[in-house]
């Protein structure tokens, strides 16, 4: 029925073109239809984390929007990480609610860090809703170069 | 390798299919009383240069892009760079001129009030 690669990439192509107008229509009518990235972790109010290692230190970056700093913990013990938060929610005195899409809401998670990190000298950072930790590499766990005699 | 070339041909003759980002509805807390409409936003990662709020014939589009800095190699990601996109509709009785809007901590606060004469009136009653 096909007859060559290029008709049934052309109607994949108009397939995902499709399904990214449907996603835009449905984002308007207020729901995401995606599975994409954004949506996972968002229901049971754990913020949402990235890991990267930088050879001699980890980085976690965590999503907590219009949360103060004292309302964070952070516990770092060998290669275990735990975040726990609690996001307060005043109502604007005087105010009637709409909506409220993002409740107020009490978090821990904890993680498992490759490897165990150097506890003293973890620095951590809130700017614009994200959170960022530097977890430098235990001695021991760092890469290390070899030099051949 | 005609169908090669076919292949590259077709991907390039799609431009709206290739960079796009996802796009994802931020969540929003809504307030009223009778003097404004507060509207407050998670954006967590946006620099307000990156936002985009528009108000125009009862629609207030929000959007903006969200451009992580990436360190080392990922280990894990749930979030990346993505694109918030929401469409509300706003009473025309909105003083759009005076419409505030400030960023912190990754929420978006606006604040949008309402023309003088739309404002709920008490009526008092002459007595002889």
């Amino acid at each position: 029925m096909w007859t060559s690669t290029g008709d049934i990439n052309r109607m994949f192509g108009a397939m995902d073109l499709l399904r990214s107008r449907m996603n835009r229509v449905l984002t308007d009518f207020d729901r995401s239809y995606s599975d994409d990235v954004g949506w996972r972790l968002a229901a049971d109010g754990a913020p949402r984390t990235n890991l990267y290692d930088s050879g001699d230190h980890f980085v976690v970056v965590a999503e907590v929007p219009g949360m103060a700093k004292d309302e964070i913990d952070i516990k770092v013990q060998g290669n275990y990480l735990e975040l726990s938060g609690t996001r307060n929610k005043e109502i604007p005195e005087g105010y009637k609610v709409h909506r409220t899409e993002s409740p107020a809401s009490t978090f821990t998670r904890s993680f498992t860090i490759p490897s165990d990190v150097d506890v003293e000298k973890v620095q951590a950072s809130l700017r614009d809703g994200l959170l960022t930790l530097t977890l430098p590499k235990a001695e021991a766990a760092k890469p290390k170069q070899i030099d051949i005699r | 390798m005609s169908d090669r070339a076919e292949l590259t041909r077709v991907e390039e003759s799609m431009p709206e299919r290739t960079q796009q980002l996802p796009t994802i509805t931020p969540v929003v807390d809504i307030f009223e009383n009778d003097d404004e409409i507060l509207l407050h936003a998670d954006m967590p990662g946006l620099k307000k240069e990156a936002i985009s709020i528009n108000i125009d014939n009862g629609r207030l589009v929000l959007s903006g892009t969200r451009t992580l800095e990436k360190s080392g190699a990922v280990s894990w990601e749930e979030f990346g760079d993505v694109e918030y996109r929401r469409v509300f509709s706003v009473p025309q009785t909105i003083y759009v001129a005076k419409v505030n809007a400030e960023l912190n901590n990754g929420v978006l606060k606006l604040q949008m009030p309402k023309f003088e004469k739309a404002k709920p009136r008490q009526i008092e009653i002459k007595a002889e």
